[in-house]
């Protein structure tokens, strides 16, 4: 990822990642308000249905199943490729089949243990969040000593001020595309405060706790980045864009200490599996019960009491993803992030508008409420529109993918994300011939009091 | 023995014994029987609105069969749905019922499985205040 970022922006990665932030904050603002006025309603589907009605609810609900089941493939090829070099199998690591191969496996073993029921509890989740920050503060650490310390190597350049300041980015190209691949790192997070929500029950201001790990989470990325990048420079991110950490961990750090590093990605790439498909399955059977998918997707398990069909539908569609991707070429595998980056623009950008819409009669009663609901996802929807068109435009350039490849004449990333929107247009407008049902439903605006546990 | 005896029900074979059991032991002690079945979707996931709503149809579904069964033999059912976690949901429950006993299935898994992941009827012997019955399927 900071490999594929510094690639686009070149020493102003830090500086990407902290801006791409913003729309990011303001889109979990939306959902923080959209998810307080009704805490029963679910995310991007359930909300962008109610406030903008069920085509785009539709239309939002298919971009977060696409973009779960694409990342999917990155996450399993993560954890295959470290679980070999956590035993110290680089060869088999290089190997192609080998990888995955394993990487399937990750998604079997994570499909089957979000099919039983075993849930990787919120404590669990912090631990292994927990466990990765510490491994990553320790390499960036270790990784500024060296460099200030005159330690490091001869590719090491000393940190500077510009590489903070987005400005000095010499082209908005480069900027959004930096973006576009940015939205991805913090992909999820909003998840993080609304789970906070609901935890903690706290009234007016989102969580400490949530503000807390979010400041955790943009300082670690910055600082990762900062470090990752003063103790080598941009061109060995860049040639090792696919696995960054890997390839500095162990001139950071050195034998065994490297391997912190490795156990901590390994774990995540784990740990991520399941909060990807938790929410996926879940999605579909929000849209199973909406009528919206087929009523097989929305049946809860008597055993297991989980959606199991909708998660192991999920599983298998991303092991096909994956293995068809990799069989026709792993550079694709990268390109896919950046069509997964439009996914995810596309759905945020949504549910940013849903919230203001949905509230545009509330807008007025107070600055707080002005400001919080109305212009933060406002603005958020429209930065991430404004990537998302920006994005496309760009990706449209066969140049600009990671294989260089070009499909139909435009790039890579751009068919498959283009491509994916295109045919979610299809199969709404076949369901909604075979099953208006949903399709008759009508946009809601917030009413005071919201009525608890109501359903539109 | 006049009260209520609280049933972990969850519709599998293991809690189909229970049910026969503690059926009788209330027939016998002029006891009330109160299945009862506990869900909790964690909010890990997000979308847990219609989770919760499948799960609970689902629940009403499961525990409407039992408490139509303990009728169909006579003797006084009250079933509840649950929102809490299995173990503890029916620890809790007993105790605002001022129950006298907890009858529930073994779940028929391994003990090495069950102790890996966790089988209700252990966690249940552990936590729970009231006395606990546990009916092997």
């Amino acid at each position: 990822m900071l490999g594929l970022v510094a690639g686009a922006v070149a020493l102003q990665a830090p500086a990407v990642l902290w801006v791409s932030f913003l729309p990011m904050l303001f889109i979990a603002m939306a959902y923080l308000y959209m998810n307080r006025a009704d805490p029963d309603c679910g995310t991007t589907f359930s909300w962008v249905t109610k406030a903008m009605g069920p085509f785009a609810g539709w239309m939002g609900g298919w971009a977060i199943v696409v973009a779960d089941v694409i990342v999917m493939a990155n996450l399993a090829q993560i954890a295959g490729l470290y679980t070999f070099l956590l035993f110290g199998l680089d060869g088999a690591a290089e190997s192609v089949l080998a990888v995955t191969t394993v990487g399937v496996v990750w998604i079997v073993i994570m499909t089957a243990i979000t099919t039983i029921g075993i849930e990787l509890s919120a404590r669990t989740q912090q631990f292994l969040l927990g466990a990765a920050v510490i491994a990553l503060a320790l390499f960036a650490g270790v990784a500024l000593v060296k460099v200030y310390a005159g330690a490091a190597g001869p590719g090491a350049i000393t940190p500077e001020l510009s590489w903070f300041n987005p400005f000095a980015i010499d082209s908005v190209g480069a900027l959004t595309s930096g973006v576009l691949l940015a939205v991805f790192i913090y992909w999820g997070w909003d998840s993080l405060v609304t789970v906070n929500e609901e935890t903690e029950d706290s009234a007016n201001t989102p969580g400490r706790a949530a503000i807390f790990a979010t400041l955790i989470l943009v300082g670690i990325y910055v600082i990762v980045a900062t470090a990752a990048q003063a103790f080598g420079g941009a061109a060995p991110l860049v040639e090792n864009s696919d696995d960054v950490l890997s390839a500095l961990g162990t001139a950071v750090l050195g034998e065994p200490w490297d391997k912190i590093l490795i156990i901590a990605v390994l774990t995540s790439a784990a740990a991520s599996t399941q909060t990807t498909i938790l929410p996926t399955a879940r999605t579909a059977l929000s849209m199973a019960r909406a009528k919206a998918f087929p009523e097989r997707l929305g049946v809860v398990s008597p055993r297991y009491l989980t959606p199991a069909f909708a998660t192991i539908l999920m599983g298998a569609l991303s092991i096909v993803w994956y293995a068809g991707l990799t069989l026709v070429s792993e550079d694709i595998l990268f390109d896919s992030i950046a069509a997964l980056g439009l996914m995810i623009a596309f759905y945020y950008g949504l549910s940013g508008f849903a919230c203001t819409i949905y509230y545009r009669r509330e807008l007025f009663k107070s600055v707080q409420s002005f400001l919080l609901v109305g212009v933060a996802p406002l603005l958020g929807g429209l930065i991430l529109t404004f990537v998302f068109v920006k994005s496309c435009i760009d990706l449209a350039d066969p140049e600009s993918s990671s294989s260089g490849n070009s499909w139909f004449g435009v790039g890579p990333p751009l068919v498959i994300g283009v491509g994916f929107l295109l045919t979610g247009v299809l199969l709404m407008l076949i369901w909604r011939s075979t099953r208006p049902e949903f399709f008759e439903r009508r946009a809601e605006t917030f009413k005071e009091p919201a009525p608890a546990g109501g359903r539109g | 023995m006049a009260g209520e005896i609280v049933l972990g029900y969850d519709g599998s074979d293991g809690a189909k014994y229970a049910l026969g059991a503690a059926a009788r032991l209330a027939g016998d002690l002029g006891a009330t029987l109160v299945p009862a079945f506990c869900f909790e979707p964690t909010p890990v996931g997000g979308e847990v609105g219609d989770y919760r709503e499948a799960l609970r149809e689902l629940g009403e579904r499961v525990i409407g069969e039992a408490g139509d069964q303990v009728r169909a033999g006579g003797i006084e059912g009250d079933p509840r749905l649950v929102e809490d976690r299995p173990a503890p949901g029916r620890a809790r429950l007993a105790v605002e019922l001022g129950a006298r006993m907890i009858v529930v299935g073994s779940s028929g898994e391994r003990p090495l499985a069950g102790a890996i992941l966790g089988a209700t009827p252990h966690k249940l012997l552990h936590i729970a205040e009231t006395p606990v019955l546990v009916v092997r399927a």
